[in-house]
């Protein structure tokens, strides 16, 4: 029996065979569903935005609103979107644990560590919280790819990914009680997770990184799926175990910390976009890895845009991660409970 | 407005150096008829120099009647980009700060003209009142404001040669506790008063003080500025503090570093000498 036929036989008869056709009519569907969130995003915002002018006249503020901003903003979006939902993908898939999303490997305790410092100690070196944010992150990776060397359990890793995230917000709390309370605000917003304005460079940057990383994730998609089988399983099949293992880890890191430095904490899109799209194609990672992608682009894309037709609303556009949280929690909770009814 | 909102306001002057008064973004046009401010203070310095009718978006913590009915475009750390072009500014007042660099540097690349300034210290705001008043083309107004204060300043000072310093502890919120620090405009016009600002050892303008040095520096009056009186029983029962004179700061002129300085400076010197009025 196959790893796929395994998977399908557990997710019941709702798993997608996969088929390089169904992929591609499947990835197809999805891609349009992401292109139509990112048009869709564009036309949503305080500024009253005639497309007819924007595109008609170069110099006009319409145009000036949709290049320098809306475009901008929704490609960061779709960026850090996919970065956490396939990331999330391959972590639950890679620590056979459904409960996994991006954060569990230290990542977001060492990014939130690194941008508090950055922005308790004002340094505004480059791109300030972000890099820092990124710097922390790495280290994080690091730090925890190390304490999972000396065991082949996956376990190792994850629970020093928690270990390490419990220390990091110990260290935050200390930061946060030393300093001024008027630096808090922009901790907690930081810590929040928005999506804002980025230069094209950086997003240029952003988009590489995750090209990389999530291809790198992709290309190891059929490995991930034996592996799922268990680590003893998965080598009697050919699989390098340890090196899958480490390329993964090092993948799903590097690009979970280009998200976060781009978008600080943005929650839940790593846990239920994969979740939601399981469901829906079954478990097999090389169709599920690029479809939690696109749809967690399209769904990044869409919160944020939410966000900001909540602006009228609150005269503040709540962090993205608010909403993907509040959207995100209770759909969580009714996957959880029919997962329940399921098994 | 809230504690919180003025705290954040005040974060952007003692975050990162600010630096100093300047344009970012394209000049303005000759005459400025459209103008959005971020911060009530800076509101309060267009209303001020006679300008409130080219007000046509302001802060969310804007509070002013004469702005009830404006658009309100964000916050300190979160002005919104968009709400703001949306209202085609001739010219943007905002208080530089790390919190709201990004927004602002987006602002100017797009095209919408933005004045920056600091408003930390009384000299930061006799800048501000003068550069609104001359973007705005009402140089003898801001001028005007500029001097008043200056006026109001040294009559104070006159007359608090006359009166023995007062030890002084200016409270922002007591839980946790947060004073009046060095380096900011509430210890000028502490200084100004007359007052001995006990918490001049501590770091910055806002910070948050030990209860214990607060305790140990026994100060003459507790000046009471706080937004939220949570904590304040607790604090004023400490042997050190409950000794002292506790003292309730009338309205937020004291945080507010604007056109209103000159009335908080009199008022300040009346809660410190309340002999000296009648």
């Amino acid at each position: 029996m196959t790893a796929v036929a395994v998977h399908e036989a557990s997710a019941g008869a709702r798993a997608v065979r996969f088929t390089p056709g169904r992929a591609a009519a499947i990835l197809g569907g999805l891609g349009a569903l992401t292109a139509g969130a990112l048009a869709a995003s564009v036309l949503v915002g305080e500024f009253p935005l005639q497309l007819s002018r924007a595109l008609g006249e170069p110099g006009s503020a319409d145009a000036r609103v949709l290049l320098g901003l809306r475009i901008p903003r929704a490609v960061l979006g779709a960026l850090v979107g996919a970065a956490l939902a396939a990331s999330g993908s391959a972590l639950q898939a890679l620590l056979r644990n459904p409960l996994a999303d991006p954060y569990v490997l230290g990542v977001s305790g060492g990014a939130a560590l690194g941008a508090t410092l950055a922005l308790a100690l004002g340094l505004q070196v480059l791109a300030g919280p972000s890099l820092f944010a990124f710097l922390g992150a790495l280290a994080a990776m690091a730090l925890v790819l190390a304490a999972g060397r000396s065991r082949s359990s996956p376990h190792a890793a994850l629970l020093t990914g928690v270990v390490f995230n419990a220390f990091a917000a110990a260290v935050i709390t200390c930061v946060k009680t030393l300093l001024t309370p008027d630096r808090l605000g922009e901790v907690l917003y930081w810590l929040a997770g928005s999506v804002g304005y980025e230069q094209p460079r950086t997003l240029l940057l952003g988009g590489g990184l995750q090209l990389v990383a999530l291809g790198v994730l992709w290309l190891e998609s059929a490995r991930l799926n034996l592996l799922s089988l268990g680590d003893e399983e998965a080598a009697s099949l050919g699989v390098p175990v340890r090196r899958t293992r480490a390329v993964v880890l090092v993948a799903a890191s590097l690009s979970v910390a280009g998200a976060v430095a781009l978008a600080g904490l943005v929650g839940f899109v790593g846990l239920i976009v994969p979740h939601l799209l399981r469901l829906w194609l079954g478990p097999d990672q090389r169709l599920l890895l690029p479809a939690s992608a696109l749809g967690g682009a399209a769904f990044l894309v869409l919160a944020d845009a939410t966000t900001r037709l909540l602006f009228p609303a609150f005269h503040a556009e709540p962090p993205v991660g608010v909403v993907t949280a509040v959207l995100g929690g209770p759909l969580f909770v009714w996957l959880l409970n029919r997962r329940e009814q399921l098994a | 407005m809230t504690l919180a909102a003025l705290l954040s306001a005040a974060l952007l002057v003692s975050g990162a150096d600010p630096g100093p008064l300047r344009m970012l973004g394209p000049a303005p046009a000759g005459v400025v008829r459209r103008v959005v401010t971020l911060a009530p203070s800076l509101t309060d310095v267009v209303l001020a120099v006679g300008a409130g009718d080219r007000l046509v978006g302001v802060s969310r913590f804007d509070e002013r009647p004469e702005v009830s009915r404006l658009p309100r475009v964000g916050g300190f750390v979160d002005p919104s980009v968009e709400a703001v072009l949306a209202l085609h500014p001739d010219l943007v007042l905002a208080q530089p700060g790390p919190g709201n660099r990004r927004a602002v540097e987006t602002l100017a690349e797009l095209g919408a003209p933005v004045l920056l300034l600091p408003l930390g210290t009384v000299g930061d705001v006799l800048a501000a009142e003068r550069a609104v008043g001359r973007a705005l083309g009402r140089t003898e107004q801001g001028e005007g404001l500029a001097r008043d204060l200056e006026r109001t300043r040294a009559q104070v000072r006159a007359r608090a040669r006359a009166e023995r310093p007062v030890r002084v502890l200016l409270v922002y919120g007591f839980d946790p506790l947060v004073v009046a620090g060095p380096g900011g405009f509430a210890d000028e016009l502490l200084a100004d008063a007359g007052a001995l600002n006990v918490a001049r050892d501590a770091a910055g303008p806002y910070p948050v003080y030990s209860v214990e040095r607060a305790v140990e520096s026994r100060p003459e009056v507790v000046l009471d500025a706080a937004d939220v009186p949570a904590g304040r029983d607790r604090l004023r029962a400490l042997p050190g503090l409950r000794e002292a004179r506790w003292a309730e700061v009338p309205d937020h002129a004291l945080l507010h570093p604007g056109p209103a300085l000159g009335k908080a400076l009199e008022q300040l010197f009346g809660l410190l000498h309340p002999e000296t009025v009648r």
